[in-house]
């Protein structure tokens, strides 16, 4: 059972630290530009996809550092040529328009990659389990992931308190005519957020492809997740992001291991029901089962009762 | 008067069609094209009208959908006795009861709130119909039989034909009930909230309320194409209800054009025909929709309709042949420079060296089809730049009003 | 018989006082002027009044009834309009149908989805009619937001006043215009805010000296006179906060 909460807990964190990562990105973009970046999960998988070619050439580390680079170069074109003429039309031209580049970028990926899982592997160096507990093993390339989200974050931090970029970026992201005002420019500014913003979830992408494999559905299956972190911890608020992000890693980490069900709740209860009864699929559900609509369900319950999230502010 | 010719010419267009485009693909097409139709226009309530982008429309469509194919397993078993032509109220009922209880608590903010609550719902109801299997059927989705119960002045809809009329009806009714929608109070309020939701409250309309009233509406009639839908195909699976779907009704609407009411019906026709025509011809019709829809987002924000309405100006002022001769010069380079482009991209992808397209053979591994491509290719787009400027201008020309002798 | 009535109202955001214990009251076919510097807090009390922020102390009382902390469409509904500062109104509705909305709660169309507006004679006439007395029958058909801007603060007037409010609060309703216009402008309002009780915020003292039964001053949330026009000029706190050295003794427009 220990062991189980242990692993749990570990697993969770990589994944919620993951999730961070492209939630800190999608959240600066939504707090500057006030666009919800329904493709931000689909430079995730560019990332994993970039990573994936260039290592074949040569190996994962010059990998880990082109890959984001190139990600976020293209995210800022993105931004440029894309976003910013879409602006004109309106708030709901703006999301359209992400959702519109989520599609075509998972079909480009499939046009350049074909269909298929890449092969996309961890570093043989990382290829060792860090330490074994109660037979199980917990790869040391987990523990790599973590290092790294944790020194990003620090990094970030760093730039956005102490330097006078980050410090330029805070204020553009509430008061952007202001600083235009001031003589900075903001368009440029508004590019290299979108270009941050969408590198890190490409860094993202470059770390996790070879846990949480590398296919063309990949984006998909990360991106409502992502939303729901960010509308969870407050659309605008990072350290509602962070919480987020760990809370939901840790919560779905934690309902996957377990195996409690409905049927050890009705049992405790004292309560059975037949097979045939037309519920049956209710009473019989099991939380790893519900562990993928978990996020989906806080959404939905924080959505309703309040809006602005844990640490949002509250919608104009 | 004009009014009224409209509606006729619609009727009439509906009863004809099939006997033009009489083989089976085609109706099989036309009988898509209604249900498609159907659907959008009930998107449109919600965004065009109303101002809501929702990502889980498919939901109402969906559950409309099963529950009509659980009628239709119904009436086969013999526990109900009614036609198979009122399946689609069945699904209807349905839609609008998902859409009042969903809507209570969704329609309290619109904008970025309410597309996430709809992302959110639309997923959760996904994710939970491949494990509530005794409604959703599991992976394989509910089947049903559309020939049984009472036939209908003796048809039995195992014909196709049969069944696209069926739809036709059912759209041609359907159709008009939104457009009169429209018209009312409860439809003309939504417009006003789209537009200034704070204004709308201070001449007295809770913009709640109205919101609410744009989402049952818009449940309903999506569940009157879910119910088309199982009539049609005789079964509903996942996919009906997932994200694709409602990712696909947004397409539909948005490259229809969401500022007038044919702008839907525009965008499903279009939609329907690429989604099943283009198919036939290439398997990387998909990227080719996504970037036609980026493209449109992008430069023609106002959908096919709308493009076709800024004529309106020209038009009233009889200016549009003034337009003819540069939007021909603009039109063929475009097209050559678009045309070369795709059949790269064909070369590219096919796995054959040798293709077919546009009746040319292309050879994908012979440099001379890749650099005569090209080269058409910037030719093309030189020319294409280069019209630009006349055509701004030529714009610019008959969208002016001559304002005579001024002295 | 007092109309409106404020009763130690009071309203902050978070530490900042804006509205500080306002007392007030409005007679029924009064035509009342608020002025004060920028930043004084009448739109903030104005948001009060119709409903748009929640009061932090103190009450509102209309008709006898409270109605702070109410939301927006239930005042709107007891006979309270409003105008705003900042243009208002239905942009992408023709300048028929902004006004035609305004009318309909009144109406009691309600949220009715069966009935034809095309065929709601009554309703379509005094649309016409009300279109006609703000001067822009000839733009019926064009989508609002294409207006010019003092035809914007027309519609904007139009759609306060359509559905027959008894009070009616005009924030700045001449505010950008020129000289001929916010003349126009003025007479307009006078003619369709005859026999009603109106509330107006407005910077323009010729105007308000003009207008107004009474005057009264807001100055940092405060309100430090309340009185007949005349015994405004004159007051000296007034003078000292607000009107500095424009009026004079036998100074006149």
């Amino acid at each position: 059972m220990f062991e189980v909460l242990i692993f749990a807990t570990l697993n969770g964190l990589v994944t919620g630290l993951l999730l961070f990562m492209l939630a800190s990105g999608l959240t600066l973009i939504f707090s500057m530009m006030g666009v919800l970046n329904f493709a931000h999960a689909s430079f995730y998988m560019l990332g994993a996809y970039f990573a994936y070619s260039i290592s074949l050439y040569t190996g994962f580390w010059p990998a880990l550092i082109l890959a984001p680079v190139l990600v976020g170069v293209l995210g800022a074109l993105i931004e440029r040529y894309g976003l910013r003429r879409v602006h004109k039309s309106g708030h709901v031209a703006e999301l359209v328009f992400t959702f519109g580049l989520a599609f075509l970028i998972e079909e480009t990926v499939q046009f350049f990659w074909g269909r298929a899982t890449k092969d996309y592997r961890s570093p043989d160096i990382l290829d060792f389990p860090l330490f074994t507990l109660f037979g199980q093993n917990f790869p040391a390339y987990k523990a790599f992931m973590i290092f790294i989200s944790i020194a990003i974050f620090i990094a970030l931090y760093f730039v956005l308190t102490r330097t006078r970029i980050g410090i330029i970026i805070q204020a553009a992201i509430t008061h952007p005519h202001t600083v235009g005002n001031l003589g900075h420019n903001v368009p440029m500014i508004f590019m290299a957020v979108f270009g941050v913003g969408t590198g890190l979830a490409g860094l993202a992408g470059v770390i996790a492809g070879p846990v949480l494999t590398t296919f063309p559905g990949m984006a998909v299956v990360l991106g409502s997740i992502v939303f729901v972190i960010v509308v969870i911890g407050g659309l605008g608020s990072l350290a509602g992001a962070l919480v987020a992000s760990l809370l939901i890693g840790l919560l779905q980490s934690y309902a996957i291991a377990s195996d409690v069900g409905m049927p050890d709740l009705l049992n405790w209860l004292g309560v059975s029901f037949e097979r045939d009864h037309p519920l049956n699929d209710i009473w019989r559900l099991t939380l790893p089962q519900i562990a993928p609509i978990l996020p989906y369900l806080l959404l939905v319950l924080v959505l309703i009762f309040r809006p602005s999230g844990l640490f949002g502010k509250r919608e104009s | 008067m004009f009014k009224y010719a409209v509606w006729i010419i619609f009727a009439l267009a509906l009863l004809l069609l099939p006997q033009v485009f009489s083989s089976l693909l085609g109706i099989s097409i036309l009988s898509q094209m209604t249900i498609a139709i159907v659907f959008a226009l009930s998107y449109n309530m919600l965004l065009g009208q109303g101002g809501m982008l929702s990502f889980g429309h498919a939901v109402y469509f969906g559950l409309g959908g099963f529950m009509a194919v659980h009628a239709l397993l119904g009436i086969e078993e013999g526990d109900y006795f009614f036609s198979v032509t009122l399946i689609p109220l069945v699904g209807g009922l349905f839609g609008l009861l998902a859409a009042i209880f969903i809507g209570s608590f969704s329609t309290h903010k619109a904008g970025t709130v309410f597309a996430m609550i709809s992302l959110g719902v639309g997923e959760l109801i996904a994710a939970s119909s491949l494990i509530l299997v005794s409604f959703f059927g599991g992976e394989a989705g509910v089947s049903g039989d559309r020939t049984y119960g009472p036939t209908f002045f003796g048809y039995d809809f195992a014909q196709h034909l049969e069944v696209y009329y069926l739809a036709a009806a059912w759209m041609f009714v359907a159709t008009l009930a939104m457009y009169l929608f429209t018209q009312t109070p409860a439809g003309r309020m939504a417009n006003a909230v789209r537009d200034n939701p704070e204004r709308a409250e201070f001449i007295g309309y809770s913009a709640r309320r109205v919101r609410l009233i744009s989402f049952v509406m818009a449940g309903f009639f999506a569940g009157i194409a879910g119910g088309l839908f199982a009539v049609n195909y005789e079964i509903l699976t996942e996919q009906n209800l997932n994200a694709a779907t409602s990712g696909n009704v947004l397409l539909m609407a948005y490259i229809g054009g969401l500022g007038f009411f044919i702008g839907p019906i525009v965008g499903a026709v279009v939609l329907t025909l690429v989604n099943s025509v283009l198919s036939h011809y290439t398997d990387l019709w998909m990227l080719y929709l996504g970037i036609m829809f980026v493209l449109t987002v992008m430069f023609l924000p106002s959908g096919l309709t709308g493009f076709l309405m800024m004529h309106r100006t020209p038009w009233h002022l009889g200016k549009m042949h003034l337009l003819v001769k540069p939007y021909i010069l603009t039109a063929i380079p475009g097209a050559v420079f678009a045309l070369s482009l795709l059949a790269m991209v064909e070369m590219a992808h096919s796995f054959e060296t040798e293709l077919v397209f546009l009746g040319a053979t292309l050879n994908s591994d012979g440099i001379m089809s890749w650099t005569l491509l090209m080269a058409i290719a910037l030719v093309a787009y030189v020319a294409l730049r280069r019209s630009l400027p006349r055509l701004r201008e030529a714009w610019a020309q008959a969208n002016a009003i001559d304002r005579g002798d001024q002295s | 018989m007092s109309l409106l009535q404020l009763q130690g109202l009071s309203k902050q955001f978070g530490n900042t006082k804006i509205i500080r214990d306002v007392n007030l009251e409005i007679k029924q076919g009064e035509k009342h002027a608020i002025i004060g510097p920028n930043g004084a807090g009448k739109s903030t009390l104005f948001h009060l009044i119709s409903g748009r922020y929640s009061v932090s102390a103190g009450s509102i009382m209309f008709k006898g009834t409270p109605i702070h902390n109410r939301k927006p469409f239930e005042i709107a509904r007891l006979g309270l309009a409003r105008s705003f500062q900042v243009t208002n109104i239905f942009p992408l509705l023709s300048v028929f149908e902004n006004v035609r909305c305004a009318l309909l709660w009144s109406m009691d169309y309600r949220y009715s989805f069966w009935q034809l507006l095309g065929k709601a004679k009554a309703l379509n006439t005094r649309t016409e009619e009300l279109l006609e007395e703000i001067g822009l029958h000839l733009r019926r058909n064009l989508p609002a937001g294409e207006l010019a801007y003092a035809e914007q603060r027309a519609l904007e007037l139009g759609i306060a006043i359509a559905s027959g409010a008894e009070m009616i609060l005009l924030d700045e309703p001449v505010a950008g215009m020129s000289h001929t216009e916010a003349k126009n402008a003025v007479a307009l309002i006078n003619k369709v805010t005859a026999g009603k009780t109106l509330i107006m915020v407005e910077h323009d003292m010729s105007i308000v000296f003009d207008m107004a039964d009474r005057i009264s001053v807001l100055v940092y949330g405060e309100i430090i006179a309340s009185d007949v026009p005349s015994k405004i000029r004159g007051n000296a706190r007034v003078q000292e906060a607000y009107l500095g050295e424009v009026v004079q003794e036998g100074d006149d427009a």
